[in-house]
């Protein structure tokens, strides 16, 4: 792969090593994602995908074994910049009230950018872009108090807050679970957005299937801290075995038309979402 | 005909009611739940639906209106403790309703509240943790449980009270696929041996296995009906922020292509069902 | 980020069953001879009573069947405290009491340090570790609901003056229960607040600044995170007809046994020891 905004081959992460409370997180995890694409990471739960998340943006850093390179930079490295890697890398955490915490809604999505050293007048109109663009009007929610809003909008500013950063790299840690249908689909769109008019690359953790079928390009699944599959997402969301012995499921469109073999009934391709299931759908019935 | 089990008449409710910055939840929403029932409310963020559920147990009174469980009044505080042993709730996040760090002691919890005695006690634990798949785990720590287990011991806990209802409040929200297979499976094993439930969700595909469903908007009923009933109002789903389970997506774009399909398809299997039919007719 | 780490070894709250004899004693006699434990801990002002007292207690651990690790992880979270407590002490407590009128081992201007200032601050480590690790073997040694039973018992005769004994019994299992995550809590905000930049000082010198930052930024979340958690568990409980201590029946049933009599013998002779030998003017 040209230019890759992280790449990650044979990572090992031991929690708490040689104390009661050991804990192996990973131990041969590879990852790869080309710059502006959107790529998924996808694993059971406590299969690692929260650690490798850490390790993008130098949270956790290299030592057992394994190699971490972000844009370019060796994560190992005792000369890395950490501010600057966190100024390229943002990421997003699955609790939103574990990330917010300024009192006012305006001032915790100012906090980036605030940080980044911007002027006054440009530190607003980044929180005022960012607010936008994940949907909290910023005139409404900027006096809100952080921790009165719903559970909803707090995932909403706690993205804004990372937006703000204008990171190259976004890193959605489950960042979309417990939105309703409308408001993940709105951050699908932001994303697709981001990626077609910023070039900004997106790794979305997540453990819906049909949210990856539908917004991800490339696919990596993770099992007991092991990258057990990757590759294209119709390639790899087609796999009903290999995803089935990682503790996941095939994405509904995909055993719709598994289940559609079964009896017989063969479709054309390997559709994954609903819209592909229903044009491969009706080939086959016409013919 | 019978008594419904729990009937709400013209219920509102408000957070803060009475002051100036008090917040609608809840508009005139009557319902009736009958004995037996499997009745799921769905509604996007900020719909009312997990006010309403509160207000089915007395957690929270009506602001207007009323809610009778079983003949009782959930403003009757006397009749509260009666009311929620009728009435089970389970929460959204496991770990913030699991009280005791032994899983037999924490599904005792309940009863042990309601003056059960010993020995039908530990009938009613045993009962509960068989129920719910966890009878090998009695002697476990909660905290080492799969979210999966965790969200099941909750229901559990609840079982052992012997509800005539049991309501969940998004309790699959947090839970990754296969988890929330394993509630939706118990769920309906356990409505199948007679018990009430009403399942608050934003999965849409998690209706199709309730007799009714309840559309929540803004605090309202926007929409009721059988499962499929409710979801041949595709655009009607869409202007309230909710969208159909990728199944009836696919019958309906087949529909309007002019496959000959019946537009009240609504689960993966009737789907597959259907298109085996015409590509055998064919 | 390794000390955010280092807070899952939080290990008070967290019962290890091992069987031991120790998990097998009443709760009630199990607290009365802790806190006669405790009470000699106090007590022991000296040399020879303080490291008495460790000794008790260190040979309790391999009696409950606890790995020695654990012991040793419940006292580091004070190690800080102490440290700070020790160095104070020791530059400011050798011009007053005792200290005074003794010759000095040390001494800059008004920092002296005597015998006596090393005594205090050995005396007191020696004591944190033995409350500590008394603590932690109550924790390890007995379910919350044993434990909530336990408090429940012993305080129910107050119940005639109006103390809700079930319910504080309750608050302390449940805050017991609790402490755990809320470690686990702490961690995560950490790290999502240094993914963000929290507390990345841009030198040495703004340092200190920069961690009192850290730390001021993990008040409102850490707050906020204890009172949801509280009002949601508040509404289980509720929902599952909790309504206090009266009328309540228990799953487990609570027998006194000949060795709960004898725990409870064993920690009041380790009192009456140790008060015996400071009436002895033991060093």
């Amino acid at each position: 792969m040209a230019d890759p905004a992280v790449v990650i081959e044979h990572l090992g992460h031991t929690y708490l090593p040689g104390t009661p409370l050991e804990s192996v997180a990973l131990r041969d995890a590879g990852l790869e994602v080309a710059r502006g694409e959107i790529a998924a990471l996808i694993g059971a739960s406590g299969a690692g995908k929260s650690t490798l998340a850490h390790f993008t943006n130098g949270l956790l850093r290299p030592g057992e074994a394994g190699r971490v390179v972000v844009f370019g930079q060796d994560t190992a490295s005792p000369s890395l910049d950490l501010g600057a890697l966190r100024r390229r890398v943002g990421l997003v955490f699955q609790y939103p009230h574990q990330q917010l915490f300024e009192r006012y809604v305006g001032d915790d999505v100012a906090y980036g950018p605030c940080q980044l050293g911007l002027d006054r007048k440009a530190v607003r109109e980044r929180v005022r872009w960012a607010m936008e663009a994940v949907g909290l009007p910023f005139q409404a929610f900027k006096d809100r108090q952080t921790f009165s809003l719903s559970g909803g909008e707090m995932r909403r500013a706690a993205l804004a807050g990372v937006l703000a950063i204008r990171p190259e790299l976004l890193v959605l840690d489950e960042a979309t679970t417990g939105l309703d249908p409308r408001g993940r689909g709105e951050v699908h769109t932001l994303l697709r957005r981001l990626r077609d008019e910023e070039g900004v690359t997106v790794l979305l953790i997540s453990n819906d299937m049909d949210e990856v079928a539908e917004v991800a390009e490339r696919v990596t699944v993770l099992h007991e801290g092991r990258t057990v599959l990757a590759g294209e997402v119709h390639e790899v969301l087609s796999q009903h075995d290999a995803l089935a012995g990682a503790g996941l499921t095939l994405p509904t469109a995909a055993e719709i038309v598994r289940a559609l073999a079964r009896e017989g009934v063969v479709v054309p391709g390997r559709p994954i979402t609903a819209c592909e299931a229903e044009e491969a759908l009706w080939l086959t019935l016409r013919s | 005909m019978d008594e419904p089990l729990i009937r709400t008449s013209h219920l509102s409710y408000s957070y803060d009611a009475g002051t100036d910055h008090a917040i609608p939840a809840l508009h005139d929403v009557s319902l009736a739940v009958d004995r037996g029932e499997y009745l799921a409310i769905v509604g996007q963020n900020g719909s009312g639906k997990s006010t309403l559920a509160r207000c089915l147990n007395g957690l929270l009174t009506p602001t207007e209106g009323e809610v009778i469980v079983a003949g009782a009044s959930t403003r009757d505080g006397a009749a509260l403790l009666g009311i929620r042993a009728t009435v089970g709730m389970v929460f959204q996040n496991p770990d913030n309703q699991i009280i005791s760090t032994v899983v037999e002691e924490e599904v005792a919890f309940g009863p042990e509240n309601l003056g059960v005695p010993r020995d039908e006690l530990r009938r009613r634990v045993d009962d509960a943790l068989r129920n719910a798949g966890l009878l090998d785990q009695r002697l476990r720590d909660p905290h080492t449980l799969s979210a999966g287990q965790k969200a099941r011991l909750a229901i559990a806990g609840v079982l052992a009270m012997r509800p005539a209802c049991l309501v969940l409040d998004e309790s699959t929200a947090m839970l990754d696929p296969l988890a929330r297979r394993e509630v939706l499976r118990l769920l309906r094993d356990l409505h199948a041996d007679g018990l009430t439930v009403v399942a608050i969700t934003h999965f849409m595909d998690e209706i199709t296995q309730a007799q009714r469903v309840l559309v929540l908007d803004a605090g309202h009923v926007a929409l009721e009906g059988t499962p499929r009933e409710v979801l041949a109002q595709a655009d009607v789903l869409e202007a309230l922020g909710l969208a159909l389970p990728p199944a009836a997506v696919i019958a309906r774009g087949l529909a309007v292509r002019g496959a000959n399909m019946s537009v009240g398809v609504v689960t993966p299997e009737e789907l597959v069902a259907a298109v085996v039919a015409r590509a055998r007719a064919a | 980020m390794a000390n955010a780490a280092l807070l899952r070894h939080v290990t008070i709250g967290r019962y290890l069953p091992t069987g031991s004899a120790v998990h097998r004693l009443d709760p009630r006699a199990k607290l009365v001879a802790i806190a006669l434990l405790v009470a000699a801990a106090v007590v022991a002002s000296g040399y020879t009573t303080s490291v008495l007292m460790v000794l008790v207690v260190a040979s309790l651990v391999p009696l409950s069947r606890l790995p020695a690790e654990q012991a040793v992880a419940s006292v580091r979270p004070v190690m800080p405290l102490v440290a700070v407590l020790a160095v104070l002490q020791l530059l400011l407590g050798g011009t007053s009491g005792a200290a005074a009128h003794e010759e000095a081992l040390a001494a800059w201007g008004f920092i002296r340090i005597t015998p006596t200032s090393i005594r205090v601050v050995a005396i007191m480590a020696l004591r944190l570790v033995s409350l500590m690790v008394l603590v932690s073997l109550l924790t390890s040694t007995t379910t919350p609901g044993a434990l909530t039973m336990g408090v429940d018992r012993l305080l129910r005769p107050l119940g005639a003056v109006g103390l809700p004994s079930h319910e504080i019994a309750l608050v302390i299992a449940i805050a017991l229960r609790f402490l755990p995550i809320l470690g686990e809590q702490m961690e995560a905000i950490m790290l999502a607040q240094d993914a963000r930049g929290v507390g990345q000082g841009s030198g040495g010198r703004l340092r200190l600044l920069a961690n009192a930052r850290r730390m001021a930024a993990l008040v409102v979340p850490l707050f906020a995170d204890v009172y949801r958690r509280a009002d949601e568990m508040v509404m289980a409980m509720l929902a599952r007809c909790y309504h206090g201590g009266n009328g309540r029946t228990s799953l487990n049933e609570l027998r006194y046994r000949p060795v709960d009599a004898a725990a409870v013998g064993i920690a009041l002779l380790v009192l009456g020891v140790v008060i015996a030998l400071q009436g002895l003017g033991m060093p």
